[in-house]
């Protein structure tokens, strides 16, 4: 798996927010089919790093090669296009839109009426149901407004969503904060489904047991720098516990 | 699938009216219009006569077009205060150029360009500048006012057509009895926007912009866009109105439309859309102007002073949002 061109390489990739450098010459990649940890405490520069990557805003230095292509990524859209698709904590659907509505914003169906081109209502309920059901996810219905659905059961509404639309990437930041133990366990579990599809996956997170279990390697950033990427197999989780806490003593 | 769908929609069970209420928050709106409907017929004795409903279809095609535009604004997150005063200013268009000589149709076509405009300036501001609509709007409502009251003196303009022009008869002319052509435009208008909103990728991106524009813009849609869109559609129809009303009194007085906007918006709340945008829909809008314009002619035939009817509107409206909160959290819960 790590003999092929990684999926995403970000080198040397610095930004600057005025006189606060958020990151300095960070180096990340993510190969095919893996399960990338991002961990660090606040401001270690995670969701800087991911917005280069799903082009919030451009880097000041450094370059993104994607499946070995040079690439500029200058808008969300570009992104999505490009097959990275990334479900944020609070971000990843609007609440008070139905489930379908949500699942196909900026991407729906529609089908022509002369000159008119309407929403493929049919067609977007049918999908939204089986594609749920595949991951073992039943609503009551595909209006029903995402506002009443769980923090879990929105999280893999999201996850589902990227897997339809056939991402290569798939960026989760924070998917496990405010769930339940049982709730954690099923994004997880999705998390893995989406790897066994032949995704890659960016798990952002704080909790670094829940990255733990499900990652193949993890990297640590602290103040804007990498402090290391490690392999899972050779570390423990108390380890990078210990290294995030550590890194983080060296600088004071 | 079918069941599933079925399951929500079909049964008469409770769960299907806590489901069929939390995507219709013009509920309340619908049974306000029912009651005061009722009501007024039962206690002014002339309510119920052609006359009578004409003159309420009258005063209620108008708001309804200006509160259709700001419904599809409001529901993108953003508000226009501006509104009362691109009307006064469409129809001071409408009226000096006619007044010129111009075609009319020129001349209409002028003042929606103006309007345009207005609603562009206004959206252009709000978001390049990043600041609440509420703010822009306030600025242009006051700024246009005054500039139609330092052109015109403060002295209204009157045209006298030789004949009806047909224009004149397209926008506002009556069709039967005191029935006016308005009443087509305000629920045509209300219905395209409503299909738009509802059926069509942009509703979607509106919805989506007024629910939580972060996060659409995260997934791509170009929220901006939508807004300075919907600015000048809001701004466009207001102009519209200036114009139908310009065609009904054949004359227009600087302060045309003054005090519009918070009727117009009122109208809109009642209907069940948000003022923090995100939701609502235009049937909702329509029973929320029938409503305020029902209790306008209502209470006069009803034997209460004209004054009433500012007093009863601000009741209804703090009523209407109470109830379309509650339901709502009753439905989400």
């Amino acid at each position: 798996m790590n003999d092929r061109v990684p999926l995403v390489q970000m080198i040397n990739i610095s930004k600057n927010f005025g006189t606060v450098q958020a990151l300095k010459n960070v180096d990340f990649d993510v190969h095919h089919q893996e399960v990338m940890g991002l961990v660090g405490d606040n401001g270690a520069g995670k969701s800087t790093l991911i917005k280069i990557l799903t082009g919030v805003f451009p880097p000041d230095t450094g370059e993104i090669y994607f499946e070995g292509k040079r690439v500029v990524i200058r808008s969300p859209k570009e992104a999505r296009a490009m097959g990275i698709e990334t479900v944020y904590q609070d971000l990843a659907l609007i609440p008070l839109m139905s489930v379908s509505r949500n699942f196909f914003l900026g991407r729906e169906p529609v089908a022509c009426f002369g000159p008119f081109r309407f929403l493929d209502k049919r067609k977007m309920d049918r999908v939204v149901l089986d594609v749920l059901s595949q991951i073992g996810i039943s609503v009551r219905s595909p209006d029903e407004p995402v506002a009443v659905l769980s923090g879990g059961e929105r999280q893999s509404v999201a996850i589902g969503r990227a897997l339809h639309f056939g991402a290569k990437l798939l960026i989760l930041d924070e998917p496990t904060s405010a769930l339940s133990v049982r709730e954690t366990h099923k994004v997880l579990d999705y998390i893995l489904e989406a790897k066994e599809r032949g995704l890659s996956i960016i798990f952002i997170t704080h909790n670094i047991y829940h990255v733990y279990s499900v990652a193949d390697r993890i990297t640590i950033l602290e103040h804007g720098r990498k402090v290391a990427t490690l392999q899972k197999s050779e570390v423990t989780a108390e380890e990078v516990i210990e290294i995030v806490r550590s890194g983080y003593n060296k600088k004071r | 699938m079918k069941n599933v769908q079925r399951a929500g929609r079909v049964l008469s069970s409770p769960r299907s009216l806590f489901f069929w209420l939390r995507y219709h928050p013009e509920f309340g709106a619908i049974v306000g219009t029912v009651v005061v409907f009722i009501g007024f017929s039962l206690t002014a004795t002339r309510f119920l006569t052609a006359d009578s409903l004409a003159s309420i279809l009258t005063v209620v095609a108008e708001l309804g077009i200006v509160s259709a535009g700001i419904t599809f604004l409001m529901i993108c997150g953003e508000f226009d205060l501006s509104v009362g005063s691109v009307l006064g200013t469409s129809a001071m268009i409408f009226a000096l150029t006619s007044k010129a000589g111009w075609p009319p149709f020129v001349g209409f076509l002028v003042a929606l360009v103006a309007s345009a405009f207005i609603g562009l300036l206004n959206g252009v501001v709000t978001v390049k500048a990043g600041i609440p609509s509420f703010i822009t709007t306030l600025g242009t409502m006051m700024f246009w006012r005054g500039i139609l009251l330092a052109v015109t003196g403060g002295f209204p303009v009157t045209y006298f057509p030789k004949g009806l022009p047909f224009l004149f008869f397209v926008l506002n002319g009556c069709i039967a009895g005191q029935f006016r052509v308005s009443a087509l435009w305000f629920l045509g208008l209300a219905g395209l926007l409503n299909i738009v909103l509802t059926k069509t990728r942009y509703g979607n991106a509106v919805y989506a912009t007024g629910g939580n524009r972060e996060a659409a813009r995260m997934l791509g849609i170009a929220t901006n866009r939508v807004k300075i869109i919907n600015f000048v559609i809001s701004a466009m129809l207001a102009g519209l109105a200036g114009c139908i009303q310009f065609a009904r009194f054949f004359s227009v007085d600087p302060m045309r439309g003054f005090g519009l906007e918070l009727e117009a918006i009122a109208a809109a709340v009642i209907g069940g859309t948000h003022l923090s945008g995100g939701a609502g829909n235009l049937v909702g809008t329509i029973f929320g102007v029938f409503l305020v314009g029902m209790v306008r002619s209502g209470l006069v035939q009803a034997g209460a002073p004209a004054y009433w009817y500012q007093a009863f509107v601000g009741l209804i409206v703090v009523i209407a949002v109470i109830l379309n909160t509650s339901l709502r959290r009753w439905a989400l819960r």
